[in-house]
């Protein structure tokens, strides 16, 4: 490798990387290939070791609001006849789906789709009407919900019949084969991005940590769509080498003094990013928690236990799983306070979060703040709810503190 | 022949009108009152709305009733929907027109509009204040306005400030802060409007926009919320002379319409 | 009709049945939205007790939900919360929507009194593998019912529970049938009341009383002349308001795609070796509802069969507030409907409901656009 590229952040490279990744895709469209729109924790390794190229509805659904275009495209699929009820990443894609154009981001359309409800069952519905509207063929993998902690037998072979089901089907619709052998290599390079991608995140627990935590948000959209990839297990790698160094020197990318750690509980709220940020980073807290840290490394030995590994996706857990590893992530990296975003998109994630906040603050005994919001429809937020509230948080987070100090 | 005098009266949530029409086409007299179901509203419409035709209850040939409150309208010989009655109100006005916007004090409405005058198809907005009248009453209360005063305001505006939030109570707290922000109030009655047209657009294209369109009730009577309707919608919306009537008015034709049938 | 009023006061009053059965010392199992396994509960000797909500407004459900949740949650918590569900001997709850997820971890942080049966079934329910896995979790399921029944179920029993709700399926075809002629004798509120008293006492009283009432009406001659034929479609249609709305109206329903009423009826459980197999199979075949996959949207398909086939002046299609499954179907649907030329219209009521203005003019207005 040059060394000019070494040079480059991993942050840079990482954002090259997912821009590359959907340039692929374009240009396998252009070339007359099958492309698929897919869920995001659709697994990954089924496409990377076949060769597919697939794009995702849902990181659109987070550009687009993130530069702006939320509203305007989640008023037109209200104008569609969509209740404004509904998750806003399929608002805007609904309405980019009938549009076919969008200012803020594009991506190629699709010959197929790829969906899994380990996230979420609203993906079900949003992919069946995807299907109907263009008349292409869907392909689900349904993980069902876990009750207990662990993934059973019964589910693993479940998803395991609709894996092979799927890698059948997809065969069909793009000509493309299955190789055994890539899908073993695809697998092992997974894990290496996975095993670096928790080195990154692990650096979260050092005082102060060396970097600020909405750059998550980010990165993981890579570590979530690209892991199967040498390219990004190399920079995972090197972003956690680059984390370790600022680890040792007690350095931060985070502007400012990191007066307090904070666990950020949800999706981000992407229209309003630089204000929920700017809120926090001013008053010096950054943000050293998230479930997206943990949660984001699919560690696995065998082909059964990769199944498992979708079963334990952030949501699809049983609650107190959930709860265990928001607490565990908490005191590991050592918070003080806790922020939870009341999402009006995903009534999965809301479903429970008042109970999780609860939870969260009688076993850590940490101060927290719910606020609503949502994550690409800007019209659910209010900047000075949201401001209240975080300086309660403060308030709380400094008398602590001064607590502390005395004891 | 004697003159045959039939009566509309549209009860809403928050004001009752009430219509006097004349064989059918001349409109004798109409009363506004800002008072709606469940008070002394409906009651005094009437009363007022006969004073101004200058004619007793007595020379009424017939009553239909409509609105939200049209059910408590004891004297009523016909109760139809205010759906119905726009449509057949707005096709006496405008006989092209297709689709009729009619935003009320908690309702909003789209609908569609047969070339005969008939309702053909309709939506109506959910459960929740914005883009409709108590939208702008709540709007207008935070910036200390009067509501008759939002129009000039709209006017003067120049840069329009955008209001993101749907739900009022969060939408109150974005203009309270722009407010503190030193944002220029006039720009931010506009930006109020749009909000509602947007809205309210939204609802239109879900029933499907086929044009000419116009608008009624309440809000038509603001010049700034039926402009910034024409823009989110990109074309032309005709307004009726007595756009807050146009559901007694329909009312009273359904009533005169159907005393003629049975002569 | 003494049947249908015997039906009509059981759906009033369902707690005092609930109080009935475990005073006579039966067991009850709460079961919630969508095809949970209760034959299973049934075979144990117990009492399966539906959990739809209740037209009420919900307060304490507020500290676990957020209000963007449906009401049928929300009221259904809200009543275990309350302690007023206090006598089931456990809840089954399944995992059929986002919303549905949350509800076993809410209630067993508020309602400590009864335990929670998870309920996980395939929604790829067509393939083999789906089939297998809804098989297993309901054997899996079929063991925590005889931990509580506290005896062992054996596979005639099931089989003899699923003829007496295959039976009970039948009846209330059949009787929605009759009803669909009959407006004059069974008003919708009625029709809604008998169909759900199922859900509150022994299916096989159900079915023998709501036959009774069938019969009755079959003799009497059609007393539809002038309503107008109304198809309905949704989750729920239960609120007695609403109900009232489209009676007013003139306004017959000929036949429901209503979860809670005829979908759960229209698919009757295949006779085989292993009747959990057979059980699961059944769920394959289901079509009709938004919470089970359906790539194809036959949902919208049958629909429009259905309003052919019954003839019907229109559709309404009732919405449950914050129902993000209806929600999304409803535009594919609303589509199909209208390139059928069947006019529809959508209601949006939820249980917490006090104002009706808002259905009443537009079902007024939409009965005055068919007439």
């Amino acid at each position: 490798m040059s060394d000019s590229i070494e040079k480059k952040p991993a942050k840079i490279v990482l954002r090259e990387l997912q821009n590359k990744i959907a340039e692929e895709a374009w240009e396998a469209k252009k070339r007359g290939e099958k492309v698929g729109w897919c869920a995001s924790n659709f697994p990954q390794e089924i496409t990377t070791a076949m060769g597919i190229p697939v794009v995702y509805p849902e990181n659109m659904g987070a550009a687009v609001g993130a530069k702006g275009g939320g509203q305007r495209m989640c008023e037109y699929a209200e104008g569609m006849g969509y209740s404004g009820d509904l998750c806003s990443y399929s608002r805007i894609n609904f309405a980019y789906a009938d549009l076919k154009k969008c200012e803020e981001m594009e991506i190629p359309f699709p010959d197929f789709l790829l969906c899994c409800n380990n996230i979420c069952n609203c993906m079900i519905k949003w992919y069946e009407n995807l299907a109907l509207e263009m008349n292409i063929p869907l392909l689900l993998i349904d993980i069902p919900h876990l009750d207990e902690r662990t993934c059973d037998e019964d589910r693993i072979r479940y998803i395991r019949a609709q894996f092979d089901d799927c890698i059948r089907q997809l065969e069909e619709i793009t000509g493309k084969k299955m190789d055994l052998e890539k899908l073993k290599s695809v697998m092992e390079v997974s894990q290496r991005s996975s095993r670096a991608w928790l080195r990154a995140v692990g650096y979260m627990a050092s005082t102060p940590s060396p970097f600020s935590g909405f750059d998550i948000f980010n990165n993981m959209a890579v570590a979530n769509v690209g892991r199967g990839t040498i390219e990004a297990a190399e920079a995972f790698e090197q972003l956690a080498d680059e984390y370790e160094a600022l680890a040792a020197k007690g350095e931060s990318t985070f502007k400012g003094e990191e007066k307090y750690r904070i666990l950020f509980e949800g999706i981000a709220c992407w229209a309003h990013l630089k204000y929920t940020y700017k809120a926090l980073q001013t008053r010096g807290i950054n943000l050293t928690a998230t479930i997206y840290g943990p949660a984001f490394s699919f560690l696995y030995g065998n082909l059964d236990e990769l199944m498992a590994a979708y079963a334990y996706v952030p949501n699809s857990n049983c609650f107190e799983r959930e709860l265990e590893l928001r607490v565990n992530d908490a005191l590991k990296n050592k918070v003080d306070g806790a922020i939870f975003h009341m999402n009006r998109s995903c009534k999965h994630w809301s479903g429970n979060l008042y109970e999780m906040e609860r939870r969260f603050r009688e076993q850590t005994g940490l101060p927290t703040i719910v606020f609503d919001g949502d994550q690409s429809d800007p019209r659910c937020f209010s900047e000075a709810q949201y401001e209240t509230r975080v300086e309660a948080l403060v308030e709380i987070m400094e008398e602590n503190k001064k607590k502390e100090v005395k004891a | 022949m004697a003159d045959v005098y039939t009566m509309g009266i549209d009860i809403g949530s928050t004001a009752s009108k009430c219509l006097i029409l004349k064989n059918g086409t001349d409109i004798s007299g109409y009363a506004v009152i800002g008072a709606g179901t469940g008070t002394s509203g409906p009651k005094r419409s009437v009363e007022q709305a006969l004073s101004n035709a200058g004619i007793t209850i007595n020379e009424i040939s017939g009553i239909t009733a409509t609105g939200y409150g049209r059910n408590t309208f004891s004297e009523a010989d016909w109760i139809v929907s205010e759906l119905s009655c726009h449509a057949i109100g707005i096709h006496a006005v405008f006989p092209d027109v297709r689709t009729l916007i009619d935003i009320g004090g908690q309702d909003a409405k789209a609908i569609r509009v047969s070339t005969t005058g008939k309702l053909e198809n309709f939506v109506m907005n959910d459960k929740c204040a914005a883009g409709t009248g108590r939208f702008l009453d709540v709007m207008a209360r935070v910036l200390e306005l009067d509501v008759s005063e939002l129009a000039e305001r709209d006017a003067m505006a120049e840069n329009v400030v955008n209001i993101s939030s749907t739900c009022t109570v969060f939408a109150e707290s974005e203009v309270i802060s722009q407010l503190s922000n030193n944002v220029n109030i006039c720009d931010l009655v506009a930006g109020i409007h749009r909000s509602v047209a947007v809205r309210t657009a939204g609802l239109a294209k879900r029933l499907g926009i086929v044009e000419p369109v116009a608008m009624s009730g309440g809000v038509a009577l603001n010049s700034g919320a039926a402009r910034a309707l024409e823009r989110e919608l990109g074309i032309p919306v005709r307004i009726p002379p007595l756009p807050q009537i146009n559901g007694a008015y329909g009312a009273a034709i359904y009533a005169w319409e159907h005393r003629k049938q049975e002569r | 009709m003494n049947a249908l009023n015997r039906l009509k006061n059981i759906t009033m009053n369902p707690k005092a049945e609930l109080k009935e059965a475990v005073a006579s010392g039966k067991k009850v199992i709460g079961i919630m939205p969508y095809f949970c396994p209760e034959e299973l509960v049934y075979a144990a000797g117990m009492l399966p007790f539906g959990l739809w909500g209740a037209e009420m407004q919900a307060n304490e459900s507020k500290q676990y939900y957020p209000a963007f949740i449906c009401s049928i949650l929300h009221t259904t918590l809200e009543m275990g919360l309350k302690g007023e569900l206090d006598d089931l001997s456990a809840v089954m709850i399944p995992i059929s929507c986002d919303s549905l997820k949350g509800m076993g971890a809410n209630w067993e942080a508020g309602v400590k009194n009864v335990p929670v049966i998870n309920v996980a079934f395939a929604e790829n329910r067509k393939i083999a593998a789906g089939i297998e896995f809804t098989r297993s979790q309901f054997r899996k399921i079929q063991k925590q019912i005889e931990e509580i029944a506290g005896r062992t179920v054996s596979d005639d029993e099931i089989r003899k529970a699923i003829t007496i709700y295959n039976e009970n399926r039948c009846a209330i075809l059949a009787f929605s049938k009759a009803a669909a002629t009959h407006p004059a004798e069974v008003t919708a509120a009625d029709r809604c009341a008998a169909i759900k008293a199922g859900y509150f006492m022994d299916r096989a009283a159900h079915t023998e009383l709501l036959n009774e009432v069938t019969a009755e009406l079959e003799n009497l001659p059609a007393s539809d002349e002038g309503y107008l034929k109304i198809v309905t479609t949704g989750i729920i249609a239960d609120a007695p308001r609403l109900l009232d709305i489209i009676d007013k109206n003139k306004m017959v329903i000929v036949d429901d795609q209503i979860a809670h009423e005829s979908v759960n009826a229209r698919y009757v459980i295949p006779e085989a070796e292993d009747p959990v197999l057979a059980m699961a199979e059944r769920l394959a075949e289901i079509e009709g509802c938004s919470v089970l996959y359906d790539p194809g949207k036959k949902r919208g398909t049958q629909l429009v069969e259905m309003a052919k086939n019954a003839g019907a002046d229109g559709i309404l299609f009732i919405l449950t507030k914050f129902c993000d499954p209806e929600e999304y179907d409803y535009v594919p649907v609303k589509r199909m409907t209208d390139s059928a030329s069947i006019p529809m219209l959508q209601i949006e009521i939820d249980q917490q409901m006090t104002d009706y203005g808002q259905p009443e003019s537009a079902i007024m207005a939409f009965a005055e656009s068919l007439r």
